[in-house]
């Protein structure tokens, strides 16, 4: 967003306050996710998906206004499957879907692009 | 304005801290939990908030559940309510101003867009000083003369899915992002309020308005609605799902209900106001400002209706004429 970017004097803070959470958030997502998927029973895969879509909520909510506008787009997108799937047909069966976890992790990936590129701004260029 | 933000994310608190310093003429403070602001209001009794910006994801209690429960206070009745979140939804806009928000914000933001926001809370904070100072002023003096202009569009409290008109506004701006297939819109205006307004007090006119407001609330019940007072006499509602209402049939409840309902102003006479009902408009389809502009009908046809009442009554001679 680029009147934050020009309008509040802090906002660089803020944004590498975002980038050190991000470290954390896609790391908890992708635990959840693996989790998710190697889980047993009806409450392990639904517990960690609902915990994978709260960090999603929260990245998609943040990092639009940071600057980061498709990050937070594909964080919305997972959040509303994962949304879709826990108030779907199938919520009530112990299964995972293939293609979510597919998706969480093509996110988990943005998510480390994103760090690298801030880290090493010149190289990624 | 002394501000409340709740946000579980504290990068939405940091990025607000960052935005109330910017824009300047405001004063922050925070909370990461639905649980924690509602402790740090109670252990503040004093403490006076103008503006609440509340997340409505969150763990434990969300934000949609901490306007409801502010709204139960008379501390916090009528205090604007900002929801700042990333559900774009309709059954969270939905609910959200049912609960009592005055807006609604979606994620990500931009500071031009809250700052504009903030502004009109402002203006609704100054209009509404200027109002209740008018109607409680003319209450604790017994005056007659009505200081409350007729056309205003007064905040009703404590009526059931009844929300400032701001408000409204606000949730039909927000409903023309959405699908609106299910949505109708209609109005009732109580007849004759040119001349309740002129022999009522300030007080007693909003009374009486609260009132109507009550039967028209209790007549809808069961229904997924919401309405809102838009001055004149009219009341201006929303429903979903689907419902068409039979306006001659609502219209004829909601009278009953009123010939039922003991009114008196404060002289003791008895008030026997009666609603007259306008078509019903279906929303689908309508995008943008027509959204708006079918409220804006609805209210019309409901005083037209109302007008066509009166004369039906005093020119009854002229029944039936055609041109």
């Amino acid at each position: 967003m680029k009147d934050m970017m020009n309008e509040l004097p802090g906002i660089d803070r803020v944004r590498g306050r975002f980038l050190e959470m991000l470290e954390q958030r896609q790391s908890a997502i992708a635990g959840h996710a693996l989790a998710a998927w190697d889980g047993q029973t009806l409450e392990d895969i639904n517990e960690n998906l609902a915990s994978a879509q709260a960090v999603l909520h929260q990245i998609s909510g943040s990092a639009g206004s940071l600057g980061w506008a498709d990050l937070g787009k594909a964080a919305r997108e997972c959040e509303m499957e994962i949304i879709a799937h826990l108030e779907g047909p199938d919520a009530d069966l112990a299964i995972c879907p293939g293609e979510l976890i597919n998706h969480l992790d093509v996110f988990v990936t943005n998510c480390r692009e994103v760090i690298a590129a801030q880290r090493t701004p010149v190289e990624a260029e | 304005m002394r501000i409340l933000a709740v946000d579980d994310d504290p990068i939405i608190l940091e990025l607000l801290c960052q935005f109330i310093e910017a824009v300047g003429d405001h004063n922050l403070s925070t909370a990461p939990s639905a649980i924690d602001a509602l402790e740090f209001l109670e252990s503040n009794p004093d403490d006076v908030f103008d503006c609440f910006l509340f997340d409505i994801q969150m763990p434990g209690m969300d934000g949609i559940d901490l306007t409801r429960k502010l709204r139960e206070t008379s501390r916090f009745a009528d205090t604007p309510v900002l929801m700042l979140t990333a559900m774009a939804e309709k059954r969270y806009i939905d609910n959200a101003f049912a609960a009592g928000a005055t807006d609604y914000v979606t994620k990500p933001f931009e500071v031009s867009e809250l700052k504009a926001r903030l502004n009109t809370v402002e203006g609704l904070l100054e209009a509404r000083q200027t109002r209740t100072k008018k109607i409680f002023a003319t209450q604790s003096l017994a005056e007659d003369v009505n200081t409350v202009e007729i056309f205003e569009p007064i905040s009703i409290y404590d009526v059931e899915n009844v929300i400032d008109y701001l408000a409204m506004e606000n949730y039909v701006a927000q409903l023309s992002k959405q699908s609106l297939f299910g949505s109708t819109t209609f109005a009732f205006t109580i007849r004759q309020i040119d001349a309740f307004h002129a022999a009522l007090s300030a007080f007693e006119f909003y009374s009486l308005i609260q009132d109507v407001a009550e039967i028209i609330s209790d007549t809808l019940v069961g229904r997924q609605y919401l309405m809102s007072y838009a001055g004149s006499g009219t009341f201006v509602c929303i429903t979903e799902s689907g419902w068409r209402p039979d306006m001659q049939q609502l219209m004829d409840a909601i009278n009953l209900s009123l010939a039922r309902t003991e009114l008196y102003n404060n002289a003791g006479q008895r008030l026997q106001p009666r609603v007259s009902a306008g078509g019903a408009i279906r929303l689908v389809w309508k995008t943008g400002n027509s959204v708006m502009e079918a409220l804006a009908a609805a209210h019309a046809s409901a005083e037209e209706a109302c007008v066509a009442f009166e004369k039906s009554q005093s020119k009854y001679f002229e029944l039936g004429q055609t041109a």
